[in-house]
């Protein structure tokens, strides 16, 4: 007990503004931007087709699952947990929908409702292990990778599906006609996956940093029991991101097999792995407590601007995953080193 | 008199906000037990930890059979033969008592060139161990997980032994035991003390200090107090010892004009700690919580938030019975709570002032769940101005403000959920004296001027006794004794806590006053 | 002070030394028994010597494998690159032994095809493992990466690196000294189980005697208790994922020249079956309790399933889904256990 009463020392104001303003400067999504703006451009000089709007059309296509399953799984990872089933759903909501239309004759549409109710109740089977039971989400997701994995496989029996009629193909493959003309590059459509997307951070974005759900999440993540302790219902919050993060991923394969138009059973193997390596990089610290969507988009435009970097230099598309492995560890290396910098750990 | 095994001078130590200990002179004798007293707070724990060899102290010297010594680390204090009890036993549930006993110093023989651990001589001297100490009939190859608190800290003591320690300390060893195994820790402290063992004994049961100990050693916020043959004094002494300072005019205090009943309890019940508790506040009045650490009043306020919802038992609001089930019900209901530990449970520490005052009352300030910022920075500012909260500004990260601020955060939480029942948790707990007494202003005009109903816990006697309408003694889970502002002293509640006074089956209604 | 519990005292039963480690390994003895009796009354043949023999040959490199694993998680951590990591290691042998070693010791100036050449095959792909463990580990050790994250970047990073080293190909054409695993002893006792029992003998003792062993315990049952124990946490850690790099070198080799080609596409999913052969055998996920001899048996139930589902008629597909399924109800059961035991702490 102190026996005479100090107060605590105010800081000075000029020192308050220089933390806030280095803080910013060395916040990891303007080291980020800054790194993408610098890759952008050295390879846009490279490959003189990179900047032209059919090319960047084109990448946001290819990204545009990782992306949307990268938006959950930011709320999951901000409250310390992690989905590592997310790529099971995929592949599972595939083979399910494909299986229904194909096998069972059921109309498309239906197939492709029932298809994200896969993704729902995954997501639901997740968080009732997580939430009710107490399973550590590592584990249940780890172990329900593999069982979505093994039913997707079950069902489908390495066997695919075809033959999607022509508007279904035209979700994965088409968009809102524009034909736009810029100067010597022209557009013939805005493809949905862009429109999707644009919605979804949207929605994502402001959800989690305007919302009080969104706070609750940065709570949960910091302190769990501080959270309980103010009434904030951290099992319902807690159900809905792993629910969410189900149905995400089987919006991401409806579109994805709509693109393709065949489903297999491996699909959206390793997925787990791009959208985690996108949200690490993006500044979210994998031990929960902090991180935004601006910084996991940031983290997927620099990874898909390296990998492009990698395919000029000329190696092979498997060598990528190489990368995002090292940057997967990196990242989380370098958020590590960053927080306790800021004292902030 | 031979030299002391243990020997403890001047001691100091400090942290961030708070002098711990100041001062302190203490030492151990081979074959004696020696009870440490003090109220919570007073420096046990944090000269345990010295001698433990977990803290160092800032200033003075340690010996070990008078010769100077530094720990630096846990170990090196078992090494020297000093070995301590937490209350938090230190075990691992999914191995064998045996493992237990002898982890990081296994028996060994020689098998070739290679050193493979004994078993064979483990579990042999394990139960050795155990027969010494008169138990004879547990099994060595249990899984500790499966056994229960007072056979767990038998295997405790067994780990002292097994590092042939000469200084054991235990830090409330029978908070968590039922009667029989406090009977059989009674004989296993007398044995060791036959055997040499120098026993430090902290625990506020004072009828286990007449009854076992040989000196007693008194602390009081965080100086020394005095040491003094346990046959030479009584319980009164004691008791003046631990408490005895001046009440000056530290708590503002005004008188209440109470109201209606806000929150009545009825036989409320959750095992172990929750037995049956009976009470009610009034608003405009402050009900003082009093008791032992472990005597349930953190329990009984958390079975009331909602956070340990209760198994049997009634709560009423303002007449009217209610189900709370999860601390969103209780803030729905207008109850509120600043915990007891407010690190953990009370801020969240990587966030700035503004997103913490807020956390409780996030629906009422957002539109559509939306959260409108100038509403929560205005929130922000008003807790800061109001609870006079020294920061730079609402940005500010919380985990950088000194204790006394941190709790002006966590009160002004609460505060602006508008409760109408007011739980707090040792509200000035690890806060200098300044902050202090603006928080007990401020309970008191939030009691007088907006007719709160505020039930504090507290154990620090001074507070209860300076700013209690009433005072409710909680031991062992259920109530012991109530007292009106009158009625109570320091004597008297202390001797409710410690229960060296029959338990009153207290079902309150509400006072004299009424 | 009034009492609310009775007397309890512990059960004075007399155990044996090793009583609590064999009732989980009883049970999955029982379980092996079970399944195979009751598929067996469907189909005799499954009891076949032959049926037996390849089960057991089946199950050989992923029970000294989930030795392994057994290891990692009792310490409290995880890895799932391990699967990746067979491929790599088993494709390095390979390669090593039709011309790779050859080619590495004529760059270093040494004749080729002499004795060299063989130690070359089988001992590099164990120090590549070791490596593989000594990275994993001191991430995890020192830099405090999650081992989740550690391993799963590891294992996208071995995933690109196999690719770059076979480009995709099967590997066949393997002389013959590099066939071991197919040669039997007596012509009966294969040698990968012979291995796989040695080498469960081994560890299990290790894990039993060594203080090494008990400290994998303590770190992965009570980091603070260990801590307090004196117990190098970073010292464990490294330890485990070392080991495993070794034992995962073995297993690499035993699964590439059990066949007359190296096929890595067979090993998908790899991790996660050892990492059910672990769990199923007891190793309980949460650290710090389970057995060796348990993740070997473990890894012949899990073996004895697949054959088993097939002679019942069952699609093999669903095999997978089956060991999901299993792990979360091991999980489920482990979890339910820990919640009984409450486990005495703050009051």
């Amino acid at each position: 007990m102190q026996h005479g009463a100090t107060a605590p020392a105010t800081p000075p104001a000029t020192e308050r503004k220089d933390n806030r303003a280095l803080k910013f400067i060395l916040s990891q999504e303007m080291i980020l931007l800054v790194l993408s703006a610098i890759a952008i451009a050295v390879l846009s000089t490279q490959n003189e087709r990179f900047l032209t709007m059919r090319n960047l059309s084109r990448e946001i296509v290819l990204a545009f699952e990782v992306a949307l399953i990268a938006l959950p799984m930011t709320f999951i990872i901000i409250t310390g947990g992690i989905d590592l089933s997310v790529g099971s759903i995929f592949g599972m909501t595939a083979i399910i929908m494909g299986f229904l239309w194909q096998d069972s004759g059921l109309p498309l549409e239906l197939a492709m409702l029932l298809g994200l109710g896969v993704g729902f109740i995954a997501g639901m089977i997740n968080a009732f292990f997580i939430v009710i039971i107490g399973v550590p989400p590592l584990i249940t997701t780890l172990a329900t990778l593999a069982l979505y994995r093994g039913i997707a496989l079950g069902i489908s029996e390495a066997r695919s599906a075809r033959g999607f009629p022509e508007w279904f193909q035209d979700i994965g493959r088409g968009g809102i006609p524009v034909n736009l003309t810029i100067g010597d590059q022209t557009l013939a459509a805005i493809p949905w996956q862009l429109v999707i997307i644009v919605i979804a951070v949207v929605i994502f974005g402001v959800v989690l940093s305007r919302t009080t759900f969104g706070r609750s999440l940065y709570a949960i993540g910091n302190n769990e029991v501080a959270a309980r302790f103010a009434g904030i219902r951290t099992g319902f919050a807690k159900f809905v991101i792993y629910t969410t993060s189900g149905v995400m991923a089987s919006i991401a394969a409806i579109v994805f097999v709509s693109r393709v138009t065949t489903t297999r059973s491996d699909m959206g193997s390793g997925i787990e792995l791009d959208a985690i390596a996108a949200v690490v990089l993006g500044g979210t610290s994998i031990f929960g407590g902090s991180g935004s969507i601006l910084g996991t988009i940031l983290g997927l435009i620099l990874i898909q601007v390296l990998k492009n970097g990698l395919l000029l230099a000329g190696v092979r598309g498997d060598g990528t995953i190489i990368m995002i492995g090292v940057v997967l560890i990196i990242a989380v290396l370098v958020n590590n080193f960053i927080q306790s910098k800021l004292g902030s750990r | 008199m031979s030299t002391p095994l243990l020997q403890l001078e001047h001691i100091s130590k400090s942290f961030p906000g708070v002098q711990a200990l100041s001062d302190v002179s203490f030492d151990v004798r081979a074959g004696e037990v020696h009870a440490l007293l003090g109220e919570n707070g007073a420096g046990k724990s944090t000269l345990i930890k010295i001698v433990s060899g977990v803290y160092r102290p800032d200033s003075g010297e340690m010996r070990i059979d008078g010769q100077p010594i530094t720990f630096n680390s846990p170990r090196d204090a078992q090494a020297l033969g000093v070995a301590t009890i937490y209350q938090e036993l230190s075990l691992y549930p999914e191995l064998t008592v045996a493992e237990n006993i002898f982890m990081g110093h296994t028996p060994r023989r020689k098998i070739g060139p290679f050193s493979a651990i004994d078993w064979g001589t483990m579990e042999a001297r394990a139960k050795e161990i155990l027969a010494s100490l008169n138990i004879h009939n547990m099994d060595v190859n249990r899984k500790v997980g499966s056994l229960n608190v007072g056979n767990r800290q038998r295997v405790e003591i067994a780990k002292a032994l097994s590092i042939n320690a000469r200084v054991l300390i235990m830090d409330e060893p029978t908070a968590a035991l039922t009667e029989s195994d406090v009977e059989q820790l009674f004989e296993i402290v007398r044995l060791l003390r036959e055997r040499s063992v120098g026993i430090v004994y902290i625990s506020h049961r004072l009828i286990e200090v007449f009854e076992l100990a040989d000196r007693v050693t008194v602390l009081r916020d965080g100086q020394y107090v005095d040491t003094r043959q346990v046959s030479e004094v009584d319980e009164p002494k004691l008791i003046s010892m631990m408490v005895g300072r001046s009440i000056d005019n530290l708590f503002p205090k005004l008188p209440p004009k109470p109201a209606d009943i806000v929150l009545e309890v009825k036989n409320l019940t959750r095992a172990p700690l929750t037995r049956n508790v009976s009470f009610n506040v009034r608003a405009g009045e402050i009900v003082g919580l009093s008791g032992l650490v472990g005597s349930g009043r953190s329990e009984l306020a958390q079975v009331i938030f909602g956070i340990l919802p209760a198994q049997s038992g009634e709560i009423l609001l303002n007449g009217k019975p209610v189900t709370i089930k999860h601390p969103a019900d209780a803030v729905n209901l207008g109850i509120a709570y600043v915990p007891e530990d407010r690190g953990t449970q009370g801020l969240v520490k990587q966030m700035a002032i503004r997103e913490n005052t807020s956390l409780a009352v996030l629906r009422e300030i957002s539109r559509a769940t939306f959260i409108k910022r100038g509403a929560e920075r205005k929130l922000a500012r008003d807790a800061i101005q109001q609870l006079n909260i020294r920061a730079y500004g609402h940005q500010q990260l919380v985990n950088k403000l000194s204790g006394g601020n941190q709790q002006k955060v966590v009160v002004g939480k609460w505060l602006a959920a508008k409760p109408r029942l007011l739980i707090m948790d040792e509200p000035t707990r690890g806060i200098d004296v300044g902050a202090k007494a603006e928080i007990h202003r401020l309970m008191s005009q939030l009691a007088v001027e907006q007719g709160l109903a505020i039930l504090m816990i507290s154990s620090e006697l001074p507070e209860i006794l300076g700013m209690s309408d009433r005072v409710i003694v909680m031991r062992e889970g259920a109530i012991a004794a109530e007292f009106t502002r009158e009625q109570a002293n320091q004597e008297t509640i202390a001797a409710a806590m410690m229960g060296t006074t029959p338990a009153v089956a207290a079902t309150t209604s509400g006072g004299t006053g009424a | 002070m009034t009492a609310t519990a009775k007397v309890s005292t512990p059960a004075a039963a007399p155990k044996r030394r090793f009583r609590i480690t064999v009732s989980q390994e009883l049970i999955l003895v029982l379980a092996i028994l079970v399944i195979s009796l009751s598929v067996s009354v469907l189909q005799p043949r499954f009891l076949e010597q032959r049926n037996i023999t390849d089960i057991l040959n089946n199950s050989s490199y992923i029970a000294v494998a989930a030795l392994g694993m057994a290891l990692i998680i009792i310490s409290g951590n995880i890895d799932i690159s391990v699967g990746q990591q067979i491929a790599v290691l088993a494709s390095l042998g390979g390669l090593l032994s039709i011309g790779g070693a050859d080619n590495l010791l004529a760059a270093v100036g040494i004749a080729p095809g002499g004795p060299l050449t063989g130690l070359l095959t089988y001992t590099l792909p164990i120090l590549a493992g070791v490596a593989i463990g000594l990275v994993n580990g001191f991430i995890v050790a020192y830099l405090r990466v999650p081992a989740i994250v550690v391993t799963l970047g590891m294992m996208s990073i071995l995933k690109g690196g196999l690719i770059f080293i076979t480009g995709g190909d099967v590997i066949y054409n393997m002389p013959n000294w590099f066939k071991f695993a197919q040669q039997r002893i007596e012509g009966v006792v294969p040698i990968p189980v012979l291995i796989m029992i040695v080498l469960t003998i081994v560890m299990a003792l290790w894990m039993r005697y060594s203080a090494g062993g008990r400290a994998i315990y303590a770190v992965g049952g009570n980091k603070e208790a260990a801590r307090l124990s004196g117990i190098s946490e970073r010292a464990v850690i490294m330890r485990v994922f070392v080991i495993n790099g070794v034992l995962i070198g073995i297993a690499s080799l035993m699964f590439a020249t059990q066949y007359n080609s190296i096929q890595t596409t067979t090993l998908n999913g790899l991790e996660l079956l050892i990492i059910t052969s672990a769990v199923v055998g007891g190793v309980s996920i949460l650290g710090g309790t389970g057995t060796v001899i348990g993740a070997t048996l473990g890894a012949i139930l899990v073996h004895v399933l697949p054959p088993a589902m097939v002679f019942a008629n069952i699609s093999a597909y669903w095999v997978q889904a089956v060991q999901g399924g299993l792990i979360l109800l091991t999980v489920l059961a482990d979890i339910v256990r820990r919640r009984r035991q409450s486990f005495a702490g703050r009051i």
